[in-house]
C-alpha cells in the first residue's frame, strides 16, 4: 500500500514537474486547419496538438480518452464552433476538467465567431440531410476568413500569454502580408476559369468558390450526409453534361469510385482536395495547402 | 417612462369628452359637477405633462452621463489599442472604397446569405480584404429571425437554454420461446413475442449555472399488457469548475460499472442486454440515487478513478437490498433492511485507462466493484467485481465514423452472501459465487451499416441442482446486421440463439429468436462518448 502511495506521488510529482518545465503555451486545436494557424501565429512560443487527423471526416471524430489528457493540460482551445465538433467534443470537454478552456474563457477560441456563416438554413430540418442551423463551417478554405481567424488566434494567445503579445501580433502581420501576396497568384490563376460549373461530392467548397469565383451549386450527394443513390447521379450526369463541368471534387474520405464512374461518363477529372493541411502531401503549411488546391483545380480545369 | 404619463394623458382627454357628451342635457347641479370634474381632469393633465417634462429632463441627464462615460471607453479602448491588437472588423467599420473593391461572384446561393456589397468592375488587384465575411456579433441562430409561419426552433440553434432530444425505440420479436420476458434479461429488451416499445426515452441536458451541468433522461416504457410506466431513468447534477481534475456528481444516476451498465440501451450495438448484465447487476443496471466523485489522474496517459454511493435499493439495487418479487430474493422471504448507516450504502469504485496503440487504435481498460448489503439477512453483504477491455480501430480516412472495428469484452463475479431470510426461515445460509462474462464484435463496414458477433456465458453456482430456471447455467451465441440511414435513425435484424442447460431437475432448453429493432431520434445532436 505504501510503496504503491509512493509511486503514485513521484508520478504525480513528476507529472508536474514536467508541465512547469515547459513553459510554452499548450494550445489545443481540433482540426488541423487551426493547428496550422497556431503555428504559424505562435512560433517557438506554443506548443500545438491536434485532435483530429487531416484526412478523417471532421464531423465524425472519435472522442477518444487521450484528448481528455490532451485538453486537461491546454492553455487555448481552437475549435471550429458553428456544431462543426458537436459530435465529439462536449463529451471531452466535461471530463477535461479544464476552467482555462471554458465556455467564454479567453483560452477558448471558436473560430466561427465574428464569420458570417453562408448557407445558413431557414428552417432546420433534417429531411434536408445534415445540415448545419448555424451556416456552412467549412469557411477555413477562403484565405481571407483565415487572415480573420488568424487575428482572432493572435489576439486569444495575446491575452493568455501577455509577455510574448508582441510576437504573437507581429507573426500575425508576418501571416496577413504573405496571404495577401499569395492572394494574387491564386487569383490570377483562377482568373480564366472564372463562373465554370465544379462539381463537388459534399457541399463543403462554397467559401472556396465564393473566393475564387466559380460556381458550384451540383453534387453527388443528393442531399449533405446522404449516400449518392443511382437516380440522382443520372441528373448529376446530365447537368454536368449540359454545363460542360470539367471537374469532380472529392475529399479523402469520399469514395472516390462513385466520383471515378461519374467522370468516366461525362469526361470530368477527378480532382483529389481536402480541407485539411496535411492531408495532401507537402501541405503542413496553411499558404502550401491551399496552393496544392488552386494548382490540383486548374490543372483538371486547364485540360 | 414616457409612455406612462402619454396613456394618462389620453384617457383623461378621453373621459373628459365622455363627460361633455354626457352633459348634452345639463341639470345646474349636473353642469357644476361636471365643471367641478373637467376642473379636476385639468389640474391631473397639468400634473402629468409636469411629470412626463421631469422624466425627459431625467433622460437628457442620462443621455450625457452615458455620453461621458463613451468618452472615457473610447479613450481607454485607444490606450488598449496601442498595446493590443485590434478585434476582427465588423462589415461597417472598413471604409466605403475598401468594401465597392470586392472581387464579384456569380454564384446565387452564397449571394443569398451573405450578399456581397456592390461593385461590379473587376479590380486590377486580386482583392485581399472581404468586409462581408466577418461580422461584429457571433453567427445568428436563424437567417429569417423570428416569424409567426416559421416553427419554433427548440434546438440546434445555439440560443436555447438546454438541450432536447427524444428517442424511440422498437422491437419486432419472434421466437421459439412463448414467455420471452423469462428468456431476456433486460428491462428494455424485447419482452414479448410481436410488437415491443421498451424504450421511449425524453433527455435533456444542459449548462445550469456556471458551477454546474444537469442531465435527465425520462424513459417511457409499455409493458406487455401495453401499459405506459415513466421511469426517472437519470436525473443529475454534475460539477463543471473543480479543481485538480475533480467532479462531483449528485442525483440519480447510472453506476459506473463496467462499459454497458452506464450507456444508455440506444447506444448500445445489440438489441438486448448481455446476459450477465441483466442476471448479476439487475434487469435495469445498478443505477439509484446517490453520489460520485471522480478524478482524472495527472498522469500522460488517460487514467480516472471513480467513486459512487448509492443507496442500493429496490429494482435497480438488483444484487442488493432488493426485497425480491412478491417479497421472495434467492428463495428467501426478504427482510426490509433500512438503511442504519454508511455501511449500509453501495458502493462503487472504478478505475479506468485509455492508451493509443497508434494513431488508429485505441485500447480502454477498467476495473469495477460493487459492495453493498443484501435483503436476505441481517447482515448479509454482496460483492460484484467486474473487469472490462474495449478495443477500436478506426479508419484514418474514415467517413461519416466507418469504417471501424470494435471490440468490447467484460467479465463480472458476484458474491452473494444468502442469510436464511425474514424470522430465520431458511434452513440454511449460503454463499453463492456466481460469474459470466460476454465478448461482442462489431465491424463498421461501410457508411453506415455494422455487422456483430457476441457470445455470452452465465455461470450459476450450484446449478446442477437448482429448480429455478433464473439459476440455470446458460450461454448465448448473437449475430445482427444493423443500418443507420443516417446517425438519427436505425434498422438492426439480430438472430440470438439461446441455450440454457440441463440439470437435475430442469430439461435442456434451447430458444431461437430474431429481432427486429428500429429506432429514431429527434432534437438536438448527441455527442458520442468513447
Amino acid at each position: 500500500m505504501n510503496k504503491l502511495l509512493l509511486t503514485l506521488t513521484t508520478l504525480t510529482v513528476s507529472a508536474a514537474l514536467a508541465a512547469s518545465a515547459q513553459a510554452k503555451l499548450a494550445v489545443v486545436a481540433t482540426l488541423p486547419d487551426y493547428a496550422a494557424l497556431a503555428t504559424e501565429i505562435g512560433g517557438d512560443k506554443v506548443d500545438v496538438t491536434v485532435l483530429a487527423k487531416p484526412t478523417e471526416d471532421p464531423h465524425f471524430v472519435d472522442a477518444r480518452p487521450s484528448f481528455v489528457v490532451k485538453l486537461r493540460g491546454a492553455d487555448v482551445l481552437i475549435e471550429g464552433g458553428a456544431e462543426l465538433e458537436i459530435g465529439w467534443l462536449p463529451p471531452l470537454l466535461q471530463n477535461a476538467r479544464n476552467a482555462k478552456i471554458e465556455t467564454g474563457a479567453p483560452g477558448r477560441v471558436v473560430a466561427s465567431q465574428g464569420i458570417r456563416l453562408m448557407n445558413v438554413p431557414a428552417n432546420a430540418t433534417r429531411a434536408e440531410g445534415d445540415v448545419h442551423a448555424l451556416g456552412n463551417p467549412h469557411f477555413m478554405v477562403d484565405p481571407i476568413i483565415a487572415k480573420a481567424v488568424a487575428q482572432h488566434i493572435a489576439q486569444a494567445f495575446s491575452a493568455v500569454d501577455p509577455p510574448n503579445a508582441a510576437a504573437y501580433l507581429a507573426n500575425d502581420k508576418k501571416f496577413e502580408t504573405s496571404i495577401d501576396a499569395k492572394l494574387q497568384e491564386w487569383g490570377k490563376a483562377m482568373l480564366p476559369f472564372k463562373g465554370a460549373n465544379v462539381v463537388a461530392y459534399h457541399d463543403s467548397w462554397v467559401y472556396f468558390a465564393h473566393r475564387f469565383g466559380f460556381t458550384i451549386d451540383t453534387f453527388l450527394e443528393p442531399k449533405p450526409g446522404i449516400p449518392p443513390s443511382p437516380s440522382h447521379l443520372a441528373e448529376v450526369i446530365a447537368k454536368m453534361k449540359a454545363q460542360k463541368s470539367k471537374a469532380i471534387i472529392v475529399e479523402p474520405f469520399h469514395n472516390r469510385k462513385i466520383a471515378e464512374k461519374v467522370a468516366a461518363s461525362t469526361g470530368a477529372k477527378v480532382v483529389d482536395l481536402a480541407q485539411f493541411p496535411g492531408a495532401l502531401p507537402n501541405t503542413a503549411t496553411y499558404a502550401a495547402f491551399i496552393d496544392a488546391l488552386i494548382s490540383r483545380l486548374t490543372a483538371a480545369l486547364g485540360s | 417612462m414616457r409612455f406612462f404619463p402619454s396613456i394618462f394623458s389620453i384617457t383623461a382627454a378621453a373621459l373628459f369628452q365622455a363627460g361633455a357628451a354626457f352633459a348634452q342635457e345639463p341639470s345646474p347641479k349636473a353642469q357644476t359637477e361636471i365643471q367641478l370634474l373637467q376642473k379636476q381632469m385639468l389640474e391631473m393633465q397639468t400634473g402629468m405633462q409636469q411629470m412626463q417634462a421631469q422624466h425627459q429632463q431625467e433622460i437628457a441627464a442620462l443621455k450625457t452621463q452615458v455620453e461621458s462615460q463613451q468618452k472615457v471607453i473610447d479613450e481607454f479602448q485607444k490606450s488598449v489599442a496601442s498595446t493590443a491588437p485590434p478585434m476582427p472588423a465588423g462589415p461597417n467599420d472598413k471604409p466605403p472604397a475598401e468594401r465597392g473593391a470586392l472581387f464579384p461572384t456569380t454564384d446565387a446561393s452564397v449571394v443569398a446569405a451573405a450578399p456581397p456589397p456592390g461593385g461590379s468592375s473587376p479590380p486590377t488587384a486580386f482583392p485581399t480584404t472581404d468586409a462581408s465575411v466577418t461580422t461584429a456579433e457571433p453567427p445568428p441562430a436563424s437567417a429569417t429571425g423570428f416569424s409567426l409561419t416559421a416553427p419554433i426552433t427548440l434546438v440546434g440553434g445555439g440560443k436555447t437554454y438546454m438541450n432536447i432530444s427524444f428517442d424511440g425505440q422498437f422491437a419486432a420479436a419472434f421466437s421459439t420461446e412463448r414467455e420471452l420476458d423469462r428468456l431476456e434479461v433486460g428491462d428494455h429488451d424485447p419482452q414479448q413475442r410481436g410488437f415491443n416499445a421498451r424504450n421511449v426515452e425524453l433527455a435533456l441536458d444542459g449548462a445550469v449555472d456556471p458551477y454546474f451541468q444537469g442531465f435527465a433522461n425520462i424513459v417511457f416504457k409499455l409493458d406487455n399488457e401495453n401499459e405506459t410506466s415513466v421511469e426517472a431513468e437519470e436525473a443529475f447534477m454534475q460539477t463543471t469548475a473543480l479543481p485538480w481534475g475533480l467532479q462531483l456528481k449528485g442525483g440519480q444516476f447510472f453506476a459506473a460499472f463496467g462499459r454497458i451498465n452506464p450507456q444508455h440501451p440506444h447506444v448500445w450495438d445489440f438489441a438486448d442486454a448481455p446476459l450477465v448484465n441483466g442476471r448479476l447487476l439487475g434487469p435495469d443496471g445498478l443505477r439509484g440515487v446517490g453520489a460520485q466523485i471522480s478524478w482524472v489522474m495527472p498522469f500522460t496517459w488517460y487514467s480516472q478513478f471513480i467513486f459512487g454511493v448509492q443507496n442500493g435499493n429496490g429494482g435497480t439495487g438488483f444484487s442488493f437490498r432488493n426485497p425480491g418479487e412478491d417479497g421472495e430474493f434467492f428463495g428467501r422471504t426478504t427482510l426490509d433492511r433500512k438503511l442504519r448507516g454508511v455501511q449500509d450504502f453501495v458502493f462503487i469504485p472504478r478505475w479506468e485507462s485509455s492508451f493509443d496503440l497508434s494513431p488508429t487504435q485505441t485500447l480502454l481498460l477498467g476495473v469495477s466493484g460493487a459492495f453493498g448489503p443484501n435483503d436476505t439477512g441481517a447482515s448479509t453483504r454482496t460483492q460484484i467485481y467486474g473487469a472490462d477491455v474495449f478495443y477500436k480501430w478506426k479508419s484514418p480516412h474514415a467517413e461519416g465514423g466507418f469504417p471501424f472495428v470494435k471490440w468490447q469484452t467484460e467479465a463480472l463475479l458476484r458474491r452473494f452472501e444468502a442469510g436464511r431470510g425474514a424470522d430465520d426461515a431458511f434452513p440454511v445460509s449460503e454463499i453463492f459465487t456466481d460469474w459470466g462474462a460476454y465478448s461482442q464484435l462489431v465491424w463498421g463496414f461501410e457508411k453506415g451499416w455494422t455487422a456483430g458477433l457476441r457470445g455470452d456465458y452465465l455461470h450459476f453456482e450450484d446449478s446442477r441442482v437448482t429448480d429455478d430456471s433464473e439459476r440455470q447455467s446458460r450461454w448465448r451465441a448473437s449475430a445482427n446486421l444493423t443500418w443507420y440511414p443516417t446517425e438519427f435513425s436505425k434498422l438492426r435484424l439480430q438472430y440470438n440463439h439461446d441455450f440454457l442447460e440441463a440439470n437435475e431437475f430442469l430439461d435442456r432448453h434451447d430458444v431461437d429468436s430474431l429481432f427486429l429493432q428500429f429506432e429514431f431520434a429527434l432534437g438536438s445532436h448527441a455527442a458520442h462518448k468513447f
